[in-house]
């Protein structure tokens, strides 16, 4: 499976979609071109060329140990690429880093604190390290970006009493203490109760409807599909799958699925339309992908019926993200890779 | 995403530092181009240069053979004040001293130790010996210079009415220089050995090689400022020895006046002074000794020390029962092993004595009739018999010359 | 527009001193940090009320220097603790500071954070290494003033004997005491260099503060065999105890001079090493 899924892969070409007036100062946020890191031996990331559209919500997503993080610190300067090229803002990585970071948010792998300051002066610590923002707004930042996120209340709590949850909206205030032009967040919802991923979802949405441009990974498709607008999908190291959700579902095939106790008779109507049935489970229940193009799942059943074949159910299921995930990936969630 | 040129800097650095270090000492070793001089210019040069005034850094080493005394003492502890190991201590090792000097009549010497310092001073009126670690001073009074020297013109004069012959007499600083050379040419050969670079200044190379080849001296060499004519280093090599034996030298000099108040001390509250006899008490001291000696009609408490031989190889023995009277306990009858070696008198600390002993145990070898302490440029033979013998010659002339 | 707007704002950053004044206030703000200040103010502390309390004269001879001096003039505590507490007590603080400089924010992870502000990392490491020196200067500072403190607390003071046999007043021997700390910070700035390009290394701050401190011994220990005295003038603790030229009258610049150019060669080499490390590596953590 996995080795046809990556046949189906889009190369570099990717989507292009239209996403508003500010596509004019660059088309892209994010892009890469041949992106490679290797450690050692290993290729933790293999040739991944993004396109980030700007004013979008891309949805990063692939398991565990796809290379997500390691593309991320790549994208931000934090780790050197083997080999490829990093855009970001329309400046180059890492060479105009000073120049481009000022307007980029970031919450990589996590929150990280200094336990023994209050959440209040952790993120003065984090403001005052970059040069370029002013020191007479600090405070008043520093408290929009508290009050963003809901932490006004443990402001002045020393940090290592909060717990995963507020470590991680704290993590989020930080990428959001200066006006960005994008903001980058590495499992944004991790350790957030259903209420917290709720505004973590609205928070973001607020943004890119400021005009932010917002990458978000994540190990959860269903994260993903209720955020963004265009998604990459990562297994291995290896960029799989990039394009707006209806392109990357419309890529995905529907499946038909027969309930019938002439399993063999149906077996041969459906391989005669150039099907591939597989047996599930139950002896009289037949599953197939379209892969024929053009044809209709209403076509299939008349088949099924002109041939005599008595059905007792027929289900045609559209294309799911999840499977096309799981198809990509070739793995099943949560799963190191 | 080649990187490593990040790296550039740190390997440059040290190259640098390096490259500084090697061509810092090669400008030291230049020679610089001087207009030549004879030897007699270079120490009429030398003579005219008593009145400057300068101050600087002194390096001083020596290699002599000796153990390390550092070694011997225990750690922590600041250099002893007990003279025995004072002088072995300077003989070993090295030692810096801060300079200041101010024509003839001021002087200040700091030798500067591991946070702790003993100073001498002298100006016009006092001289002052202070010993930071034990916290004790010396003071002299100084004779009247201006009366003093009057007295002793009167007094040449004077001699010179009843010696006519001490006319010659050497006065200006040319006929200093050209007595000196009289005195010390046959037996020494005096050259102007090229130039050299000390404490950052250009100098003229004085080169005294003894012709005695029975002395431990190879050569001495003495660098003089080429433009005020102080002398600012001097070394001795010994006799095949490729390290010299003493080295002495200014490794910082700065040739302006030092302020006044350099020269003045005034013993801390609670420093242990002793003051020194004046001259006048000295020699009434001294008188009265004598009376007393005569007095008594006792023989002389010792006899005066011998000269044997003359230039160089020059041994001067002490007659016996020197050795009793510094405390050195040799050869008391007690032929075996070495013993007590030094008494443990009354006011000196146990155990400075016994790190003394040890060291000079260390030190001293067992020759035929006494213990030798051999060095590369002097010897000592203290003999069973008591009596001591020094000189700049190998420890077995010593042997000889005592049997003489 | 966005390349506008960037350059609009790096020219109301200017020199960003605002991350130094962060970085002391983050290490002021640390309980272990006061933790080390408090150790060090203990020294001179203890070393008074031993001296008080046992006051017979007898225990002469042992000890560190200036130990005797101090039952005639309380001031004197201040140099005792400073000898005490310069082989052992002041490298071990400065390697825990200096080794944690970049080590501790790796493990915290805010080193990525601040690199992503962005601190820039030459930046971060130049504002490091000034948070260290500062500590040093701080440690130093709070030895010699508590040594002051309580030598006048419990014992006479008065104008104060120098090495040299001078004698020079409270207000004069207080601008030395500063002389001297100013002298010892110099001195510790090649070994919080040396930390800082240890604490590149790793991300376990306390094998940095470990490899630091052992450093400070094993060079005094190579400077106290006579055997390697062609080495001991390249030995970074070599004039550690030099500070004595500072209370001679008059002052020996000479060591301070040594000790000065002696730092900065140190401070050079493992400064750029620092640099070459920091600037190239990956930051995973």
């Amino acid at each position: 499976m996995t080795a046809s899924a990556r046949a189906t892969r889009t190369p570099s070409a990717g989507p292009r979609v239209s996403a508003g007036p500010q596509v004019s100062a660059g088309e892209f946020a994010i892009e890469t071109r041949g992106l490679t890191k290797v450690f050692g031996r290993q290729k933790a990331v293999d040739g991944v060329d993004l396109a980030v559209p700007r004013g979008s919500v891309f949805g990063f997503l692939g398991p565990n140990g796809s290379g997500k993080t390691t593309t991320i610190r790549m994208l931000l300067g934090l780790a050197s690429a083997s080999s490829g090229d990093i855009r970001l803002l329309d400046g180059d990585m890492p060479n105009d880093a000073r120049a481009v970071l000022p307007q980029v948010g970031a919450l990589v792998e996590g929150p990280a604190i200094y336990p023994f300051l209050s959440g209040r002066a952790n993120l003065q610590r984090f403001d005052a390290a970059d040069r370029h923002t002013s020191p007479a707004t600090r405070d008043k930042r520093v408290d929009a970006a508290l009050e963003r996120v809901g932490l006004s209340h443990a402001a002045r709590k020393r940090a290592h009493a909060y717990s995963l949850g507020m470590k991680q909206r704290l993590g989020i205030a930080n990428a959001l203490l200066a006006p960005r032009d994008l903001l980058i967040l590495d499992e944004p919802t991790n350790g957030l109760d259903p209420q917290g991923t709720r505004e973590v979802r609205n928070l973001i949405r607020s943004l890119s409807d400021d005009g932010t441009t917002v990458f978000v990974s994540s190990h959860l498709l269903a994260e993903v599909e209720q955020m963004c607008t265009m998604i990459a999908i990562m297994s291995a190291g290896r960029l799989v799958a990039q394009g707006t959700l209806d392109e990357l579902r419309a890529e995905g095939t529907a499946h038909v699925r027969v309930t019938t106790p002439d399993h063999a008779d149906a077996h041969r109507v459906l391989t005669g339309l150039g099907l591939t049935p597989e047996r599930h489970g139950r002896d009289d229940v037949l599953t197939a992908e379209l892969s024929v193009p053009g044809l209709q799942p209403e076509t299939v059943n008349a088949a099924l019926v002109h041939a005599d074949v008595r059905v007792r159910g027929f289900e045609a299921s559209g294309a799911s993200l999840e499977d096309r995930f799981v198809a990509l990936t070739g793995e099943g969630f949560d799963v190191a890779g | 995403m080649n990187k490593n040129w990040r790296w550039l800097p740190a390997g440059i650095v040290p190259v640098v530092i390096v490259t500084a270090a090697v061509s810092g000492s090669a400008v030291a070793e230049a020679q610089p181009q001087l207009p030549a001089r004879t030897a007699q210019e270079l120490l009429e040069f030398v003579a005219t240069s008593t009145d400057d005034a300068y101050s600087g850094t002194v390096e001083q080493s020596s290699n002599l053979g000796l153990p390390d005394l550092s070694l011997a003492s225990p750690p922590g502890r600041t250099p002893s004040s007990d003279p025995t190991s004072m002088v072995l201590e300077l003989l070993t090792g090295e030692h810096s001293a801060q300079v200041y000097v101010d024509g003839p009549d001021k002087a200040k010497v700091q030798v500067l130790d591991q946070l702790a310092q003993r100073s001498v001073v002298i100006n016009e009126t006092d001289a002052w010996y202070y010993d930071s670690s034990a916290n004790e001073a010396a003071h002299a009074v100084l004779p009247d210079k201006d009366a003093a020297k009057a007295a002793l013109e009167a007094k040449l004069q004077e001699k010179v009415a009843e010696h006519p012959e001490l006319q010659n007499i050497p006065r200006t600083p040319a006929e200093l220089a050209q007595a000196f050379l009289a005195t010390i040419d046959p037996s020494t050969e005096v050259t102007v050995d090229g130039t050299s670079r000390v404490a950052g200044r250009s100098a003229y190379e004085l080169l005294l090689t003894p012709e005695d080849a029975t002395t431990l001296i190879g050569s001495i060499a003495v660098s003089i400022d080429s433009e005020t004519g102080v002398p600012l280093s001097v070394s001795v090599q010994a006799r095949g020895q490729d390290e010299a034996a003493f080295e002495a030298g200014f490794s910082a000099v700065d040739f302006s006046t030092p302020d006044a108040d350099i020269f003045e001390f005034t013993p801390p509250e609670g420093a242990t002074v002793t003051e020194a006899p004046t001259a006048d008490e000295a020699k009434a001291h001294i008188d009265e000794a004598k009376a007393r000696v005569d007095g008594k009609d006792q023989p002389a408490p010792a006899e005066e020390p011998v000269v044997i031989g003359e230039g160089w190889s020059t041994i001067v023995e002490l007659p016996a029962g020197t050795a009793a009277q510094l405390g050195l306990n040799l050869g008391t009858g007690e032929a075996a092993g070495m013993g007590d070696i030094m008494e443990v008198k009354p006011g000196m600390d146990p155990e400075e004595v016994a790190g003394a002993q040890a060291m000079l145990e260390q030190a001293l070898t067992e020759v035929d009739g006494g213990h030798a302490l051999q060095t590369s440029l002097v010897s000592v033979l203290i003999t069973d018999d008591g009596r001591i013998l020094a000189g700049a010659v190998s420890a077995d002339q010593l042997v000889a010359a005592s049997r003489r | 527009m966005p390349a506008e707007s960037t350059e609009i704002r790096i020219r109301a950053g200017g020199l960003g001193l605002t991350l130094v004044l962060s970085e002391i206030s983050v290490l002021f703000r640390r309980l272990r940090t006061w933790a080390m200040i408090g150790a060090l103010a203990l020294i001179p502390i203890l070393i008074a009320v031993v001296v008080r309390v046992s006051s017979d004269e007898s225990a002469s001879g042992r000890g560190p220097a200036f130990l005797n001096s101090i039952t005639q003039n309380g001031l004197f505590v201040s140099l005792t603790a400073l000898t005490v507490a310069i082989p052992l007590f002041l490298p071990l603080t400065i390697g825990v500071v200096a080794g944690d400089t970049i080590a501790g924010e790796a493990n915290l992870g805010t080193l990525r954070y601040l690199l992503v502000a962005p601190a820039g990392r030459i930046r971060l490491l130049l504002v490091k290494y000034a948070g260290a020196a500062l500590f040093c200067f701080v440690a130093t500072l709070t030895v010699v003033v508590t040594g002051a403190i309580i030598g006048a607390l419990l014992f006479p003071i008065g104008p104060v004997t120098l090495l040299s046999g001078d004698t020079v007043g409270i207000p004069g021997y207080f601008v030395r005491l500063l002389l001297l700390a100013l002298y010892v910070t110099v001195s510790l700035m090649g070994l919080s260099a040396i930390g800082l390009f240890i604490s590149t290394l790793t991300t376990i701050p306390v094998g940095a503060m470990a490899a630091t401190a052992a450093l400070a011994a094993v060079s005094q220990i190579l400077g106290a065999l006579p055997q390697l005295e062609w080495l001991h003038p390249w030995l970074f603790t070599n004039y550690w105890l030099g500070f004595g030229d500072l209370l001679r009258q008059p002052i020996v610049w000479n060591s301070f001079a040594d000790n000065a150019l002696l730092q900065f060669g140190y401070i050079a080499v493992f400064g750029t090493l620092a640099y070459g490390r920091f600037s190239t590596k990956d930051i995973l953590s």
